[in-house]
């Protein structure tokens, strides 16, 4: 360890090799020389502070005018991923930090839209309590000695083809991991590569072999489809590619072509919301149901009759035909997928697309988890590889997988934090964030991006999975060079340069997978027994921590779920029937217990569950992985069944007396119709109201006159605007304390409705942001003159001016008004922090902009061209994330913006439009379900 | 100086009995509570308080508005006492007096300490300032700014004009048993005063024409409370009727506290000669009355509030009064309106037993009013609710119970070393009475 080794972006750095080391790679190292490297190591990565980014990927956009290098802003297209599978992003940073993320418009899993969880990688990638040090039984060591480790086992493993060798992975669809994986299965013959995912969708990898003989994807065309059934399955809300369905099915029915959704599902869900009809189904009744369809579809092959009340909905899909089609969820069992994939096979469905499964090895995850731990409890398993996951936390606590991880005697753990995982690891070696590393993967439907680096890395001991395994291979690569080998072969033929090029900016590397075209295949339904009476617990994902791997995201612990608006953990969800049978209220403590396994949680009533069944989101209860997601909840893995299964018959439920009721943004369970969200018939108008008589003289607005419409029939209720909302204008997170008091800060809120009975409610979301009324009740009642209207007709909020008397937002009727309890400058000023917006002081209000440093942005970007500025060109953090494109900004000075055409739709209104405010923000009304098929 | 003075003035200047320093160290308690309590706000914020989105404010403007009611029942009962030279205000009405300006000292603490940035108010103030910007005078908050500070002068300046004479004799007292150093202090305050006939005609010209001021003022004051709530959108508060409804209803607790006030200062300072049964037997049927117009006041919005037109403020009105803000509301009603009628009876009116828990529940009645208009007022607004309920804190308990700890104070350091019954009125009354003997 003469010299440090130099990183540039030209020459690939050339990790530490263990015969560098002084004291040899094989005996210990002494402690003088441990302290060397110490040294070495921080030496080195005070240098990679002061350094270039090594790796940097393509801007995307050239900025308009670098003031210097330090100012410079950049947009970067990449990918992220959710499940295994890819959403394209631009990342926009500033002064050479990720400050934001929006949707990759050219992307197919994204076109332009942002997901929560994608808004929320920019906090992933500063969070503080990011793992940063390689660590042996907890203690940092320096890199070198991880590369010792890795010889050592690489001596151990090669004389017994790697005999021992275990490797577990989230679900992989990267070419360029799945290919270094085979290389170290190649070379390494009696080693196993595991795949871990506890959300994984198990019943459609069997139910497409039952009825395929082999795994593949149905992806949807909902611009397309006439007639949906929804088995279980939200294709708004967690399907792979739920933003493009989303944008999809907004498509159709704003063309007109309403497809008509039909839902049947145990408990709501947010496609469930937006459903035509939907049809709660107790889990037991999810196959008899599907079977009826079936049958009454006429479908060839039934191994046993089934009947179902609701069965009569297969006339409305017999009736669209090729137009119809069957979705399966992922919680859904294979024999009822397999139904499924018959039922399509039986409409002949020309709106689907059977792919191959964009993962690089679609298997059943729950048995490939299962197979690992039987192996490591029989000490079959010496050496094991934990890439990414963190099974001793969300693996079925029935497996007992963390008794069997200490049986093994080298585990080398690779992840973003120190979890529960790391924990009982002898090695924790810290992996990049997706936003500061190399790799490449694919999205839903096979269409592969490269990912490259947006920021210097934030972690210099960080290294990704390809660098451990060709470590362990013996000929280390770094990512970067790993990938372009991996793209080098499949471009074979190609310029490489100019496509590797082209990939980094538009964030696409390829098309969609070719569609299959198979045979339904013999004995393809094998019915499932009957589901024994009692009480199901049927586990989900949780909304806001996708089942806990996100669960250290301040953000997304703070944003209300959409149905439940439950915040900072989770709860029993059961239906308002259930509880009161039981005897409960909203809050109360009770112990559920599942073969003999219990768990503590509070329960909580959601109108639409069906009866009969307890839905337990999976992602609370975190025991270690950050102060932000430890301990919030309760932890469902510990209830599940080693299976796997996402349902399961025999849920004991007991109260314990006491109360422990979870933080939610709204406590109040009634069921109302409130005037503020308004429906239509299809095709409908609502009455427009005359204009009130006003005693004040209008506002001449001789420039723009900025104004924004929110379509109530396109919104989903899937958070990204509020989530967007909160990521662009340093929106402070205040904690479950704060929230319970009712401080929270989101300056977008989105409300939810329940309309009709508790049994099944028609339910709708309506974000809610500042009203930039033009007669502003906030204005006049100000004493200092802190909120006022420009020129331009935003009611603008002068911090530096604002005492606090709070009584602006008394006066606001509709309550968008955010008071700032506490300083939270600190916690917000960060590298993560928009640069454009100010930081608020203790005792201030703000509220919703309308994210006017975007507008002046873009005013200051036409003047410099000398022209004037177009419609859409500035557009909102909300209207840019939202994936069905329900929020509408522009001029409404100029007859042909959009939004002056949605103020002029028919279903446009004023939210308590007869209190004379005369809103900027205006809606249009949801096109109510009609229950006749249409 | 007439002998009859002698024991009045004596009380003022007497060392504290036991009962006196008790009251002393419970009320210096309070005050160091105070003190936390507001330490505790300035220092970190708002947060510290129950309040949140919607309800931005709760016991700040509570207590607000309540302190102002007694202060304005109190300086309403002294000044008409005053401006009808009736006989009883040469009973009670300092006490009245005192009591309506510790209350108003209280009161103009609130809007002050509940902004997010306190130290900012003087924004509130038309003043030329350097950023060139003045207060939006359309705001309220701005009328209430012009209404707490008139009536902090006039209250100030009707206790202190009539209390010129009395410093003077005080001055002269405390000369005669040599103590120079009281008797300048109560020299200066008494403006040389000398009693001669031009003093004594300037004074009561003076006395009445302050009086006279207090009169309009009180109902500004408590007017301006109201329409920071009537101004706004919230549909329970958006009443024309409301500034009616807080001036009537609030009277019940000043009148209430003044005859608890005389009530236990007639026995604590052995003043039964000058505070009499018919004096308090006449502050009793105040009580009465001022509860009964507080009643209509009730009644008045129940029958206008349901037959209202507009749904929403029909619904605000059935959930302050008969849904979740029902306790407090019939609290109120029931401490502040019908309580106090048990003193039509007159065998109850002269029993310190019992005027003393009417006249202090009657003030916790009309505090609970408070709360159903500022915390009941918003359980239903146009928007479904968006927060949770409001709780108020330790700190906002020890605020109300600061500041009535200071109340407290200020009026026994005012009986320690001010004459709390005026004396030369006193004086004055018994040589008419002693006249017209004569003239029989």
């Amino acid at each position: 360890m003469s010299a440090p080794p130099r990183r540039g972006p030209d020459s690939t750095p050339e990790p530490p090799q263990p015969a560098a080391l002084a004291a040899g790679a094989h005996g210990p190292v002494e402690r003088r020389d441990a302290l060397l490297l110490v040294g070495a190591s921080l030496a080195l990565a005070a240098l990679g502070g002061c350094d270039e980014a090594p790796e940097h990927g393509h801007p995307l956009h050239a900025p308009a005018r670098a003031v210097d290098g330090a100012a410079a802003s950049a947009d970067y297209a990449t990918v992220l991923e959710l499940d295994g599978l890819a959403r394209g992003v631009v990342v926009r940073t500033r002064g050479g930090h990720a400050v934001k993320l929006e949707g990759n418009p050219a992307h197919p899993a994204s076109l332009g839209a942002t997901d929560i969880f994608a808004e929320a990688a920019v906090l992933s990638l500063h969070d503080p309590h990011r793992s940063r040090r390689i660590r042996r039984d907890g203690r940092p060591v320096p890199r070198p000695m991880l590369d010792a480790a890795l010889a050592g086992a690489r001596e151990e493993l090669v004389p017994r083809d790697g005999r021992g060798l275990r490797i577990l992975t989230g679900p992989v669809s990267s070419p360029t991991l799945a290919r270094v994986i085979g290389e170290v299965l190649a070379a390494f013959p009696e080693a196993a590569w595991h795949q871990h995912d506890p959300l994984a969708g198990d019943g459609a990898q069997e139910g497409a072999v039952r009825a395929f003989g082999q795994p593949l994807a149905v992806v949807p065309d909902l611009s397309r489809a006439r007639a949906v059934l929804c088995l279980g399955a939200d294709p708004l809300g967690d399907m792979p590619g739920h933003l493009r369905h989303a944008r999809d099915w907004i498509t159709a029915r704003r063309d007109g072509r309403r497809a008509r959704l039909i839902v049947a599902e145990a408990a709501p869900s947010i496609t469930g919301a937006r459903a035509d009809r939907r049809i709660p189904l107790h889990p037991a009744e999810a196959e008899p149901f599907a079977r009826g369809v079936a049958q009454a579809l006429g479908v060839e092959g039934l191994a046993a009759a089934g009947t179902h009340p609701a069965a009569e909905i297969a006339a409305e899909l017999m009736a669209a035909g090729p137009d119809a089609l069957v979705l399966a969820g992922r919680r859904e069992g294979a024999t009822v997928h397999a139904l499924a994939h018959a039922m399509n096979a039986r409409l002949g469905s020309t709106v689907l697309r059977t792919l191959p499964h964009p993962l690089a090895r679609p298997e059943p995850m729950a048995a490939s988890l299962a197979a690992l731990a039987s192996a490591m409890v029989a000490e079959e398993v010496t050496h094991l590889l934990i890439l990414g996951p963190n099974p001793a936390y969300d693996a079925p606590a029935a497996l007992g997988f963390e008794a069997a991880l200490r049986r093994v005697p080298f585990v080398l753990h690779l992840g973003a934090r120190q979890d529960e995982t790391s924990r009982l690891c002898a090695w924790h070696v810290p992996m990049p964030h997706e936003l500061e590393a190399w790799g490449d993967c694919r999205a839903f439907d096979g269409t592969p991006s490269i990912r490259q680096p947006v920021t210097a890395t934030l972690a210099d001991e960080a290294r990704g999975p390809v660098e451990l395994l060709s470590a362990l291979l013996g000929a280390p690569v770094t990512a970067r060079a790993a990938v372009e080998a991996t793209w080098r072969a499949i471009w074979a033929g190609r310029d490489f340069d100019a496509a590797w090029a082209e990939a980094l900016e538009t964030g696409v590397a390829g098309g969609a997978a070719v569609p299959l075209s198979l045979q339904l295949r013999e004995g393809w339904d094998q019915p499932s027994p009957p589901m024994p009476a009692g009480l199901v617990a049927a586990f989900a994902p949780d909304p806001g921590t996708h089942g806990g791997a996100e669960a250290h995201e301040a953000w997304l612990q703070e944003l209300p779920r959409p149905l439940t608006k439950i915040t900072w953990g989770n709860a029993a969800l059961m239906a308002p029937a259930t509880l009161a049978e039981l005897g409960l209220s909203p809050g109360d403590e009770v112990e559920l217990g599942l073969e003999g396994r219990t768990v503590l949680a509070p329960c909580w009533p959601v109108p639409g569950h069906v009866p009969g069944c307890v839905t337990l989101p999976l992602g609370g209860g975190r025991r270690a992985g950050g102060p932000v997601g430890e301990g919030r909840g309760f932890d469902a893995y510990a209830l599940r069944p080693a299976s796997g299964a996402w349902t399961m018959p025999g849920l004991s439920l007991r109260s314990t007396g006491r109360r422990t009721p979870p933080v939610t943004a709204d406590s109040h369970h009634q069921i109302d119709p409130v005037e503020a969200v308004r429906s239509v018939k299809p095709g409908g108008a609502l009455p427009q109201p005359t204009r009130d008589a006003s005693l004040h003289p209008d506002w001449p607005y001789p420039g723009h006159a900025w104004g924004m419409a929110i379509d109530l029939d396109a919104c989903i209720g899937c958070n990204a605007c509020a989530l967007a909302c909160q990521a662009e204008n340093n929106v402070p997170v205040v904690g479950p304390l704060a929230v319970s008091q009712g401080r929270a800060m989101h300056w977008l809120r989105v409300d939810r409705y329940h309309h009709g009975a508790e049994e099944n409610p028609a339910s709708s979301f309506q974000p809610v942001p500042c009203m930039h009324c033009e007669q502003a009740p906030c204005e006049p009642v100000c004493p200092v003159n802190a909120t006022l209207h420009d020129h331009e007709g935003l009611n603008v909020m002068v911090h530096a001016r604002c005492i606090g008397t709070r009584t602006c937002s008394n006066n606001c009727p509709y309550k968008v008004r955010r008071f700032n309890w506490a300083d939270h400058r600190r916690s917000l000023d960060t590298p993560a922090r928009n640069p454009e917006v100010s930081l608020r002081p203790r005792g201030v209000m703000e509220k919703c902009t309308y994210c006017s440093h975007r507008i002046a942005g873009a005013r200051s970007a036409a003047a410099n061209e000398g022209r004037a500025l177009q419609d859409g060109e500035v557009e909102t953090a909300c209207q840019r994330a939202c994936p069905t494109r329900a929020i509408t900004f522009g001029d409404l000075n100029d007859p042909g913006s959009a939004v002056s055409g949605a103020r002029r739709d028919g279903r446009h209104y004023a939210m308590l439009g007869q209190l004379g405010t005369r809103p900027r923000t205006t809606y249009l009304a949801r096109v109510a379900a009609d229950e006749e098929p249409s | 100086m007439s002998d009859n003075t002698i024991p009045v003035a004596e009380a003022a200047l007497r060392p504290g009995a036991w009962g006196f320093r008790l009251a002393m160290a419970a009320a210096g308690a309070g005050v160091v509570v105070l003190v936390a309590s507001v330490a505790a706000v300035l220092v970190r914020g708002v947060a510290v308080w129950g309040n949140n989105i919607p309800h931005v404010w709760g016991f700040d403007l509570i207590a607000y508005a309540w302190w102002i009611g007694i202060a304005n029942a109190a300086s309403l009962f002294a000044a008409v006492l005053v401006l009808r030279r009736h006989g009883l205000r040469t009973a009670v009405n300092r006490f009245a007096e005192a009591a309506a300006l510790a209350a108003i000292l209280a009161a103009a603490a609130y809007p002050i300490l509940h902004l997010g940035r306190p130290w900012l108010f003087l924004w509130t103030l038309p003043y030329p300032a350097y950023t060139g910007l003045w207060p939006q005078f359309g705001s309220p908050l701005v009328w209430d700014f012009w209404g707490i500070m008139s009536h902090v002068v006039v209250t100030s300046l009707f206790w202190f004009i009539g209390l010129i004479p009395d410093l003077a004799s005080m001055r002269d007292r405390a000369a005669r048993h040599g103590r120079m150093r009281a008797a300048r202090a109560y020299g200066i305050l008494a403006l040389g005063w000398r009693g001669s006939v031009a003093h004594w005609h300037r004074h009561q010209a003076a006395y009445r024409l302050v009086a006279a001021l207090v009169l309009p003022l009180l109902l500004w004051a408590q007017t301006v409370v109201a329409l920071e709530f009537a101004t706004t959108l919230v549909p329970a508060w958006h009443q024309a009727r409301l500034p009616l409804h807080v001036v009537v209803t609030g009277l019940p607790s000043g009148l209430g506290v003044v005859l608890a006030l005389a009530a236990v200062l007639r026995q604590a300072l052995s003043l039964e000669r000058y505070v009499d049964e018919r004096d308090m037997d006449l502050l009793a049927r105040l009580l009465a009355s001022a509860g009964l117009a507080a009643g209509m006041a009730y009644a008045h919005e129940l029958l206008v509030g349901f037959l209202e037109e507009d749904p929403t403020t029909r619904d605000a009105l059935a959930a302050r009064v008969f849904g979740g803000g029902a306790p407090a509301y019939c609290g109120a009603v029931l401490l502040s309106a019908v309580l106090p009628q048990l003193l039509w009876l007159g065998a109850l009116r002269t029993r310190t037993l019992i005027v003393v828990p009417v006249g202090v529940l009657a003030a916790a009645g009309v505090w609970l009013d408070r709360w159903s208009i500022v915390v009941g007022g918003l359980l239903r607004d146009h928007m479904p609710a968006v927060g949770p309920e409001y709780a108020p804190s330790v700190a906002e308990w020890g605020l109300l119970g600061g500041s009535v700890a200071l109340f407290a104070m200020v009026l026994l350091l005012f009986g320690r070393l001010v004459p709390a019954v005026s004396m030369f009125e006193t004086r004055h009354e018994e040589s008419e009475t002693e006249a017209e003997r004569e003239e029989r």
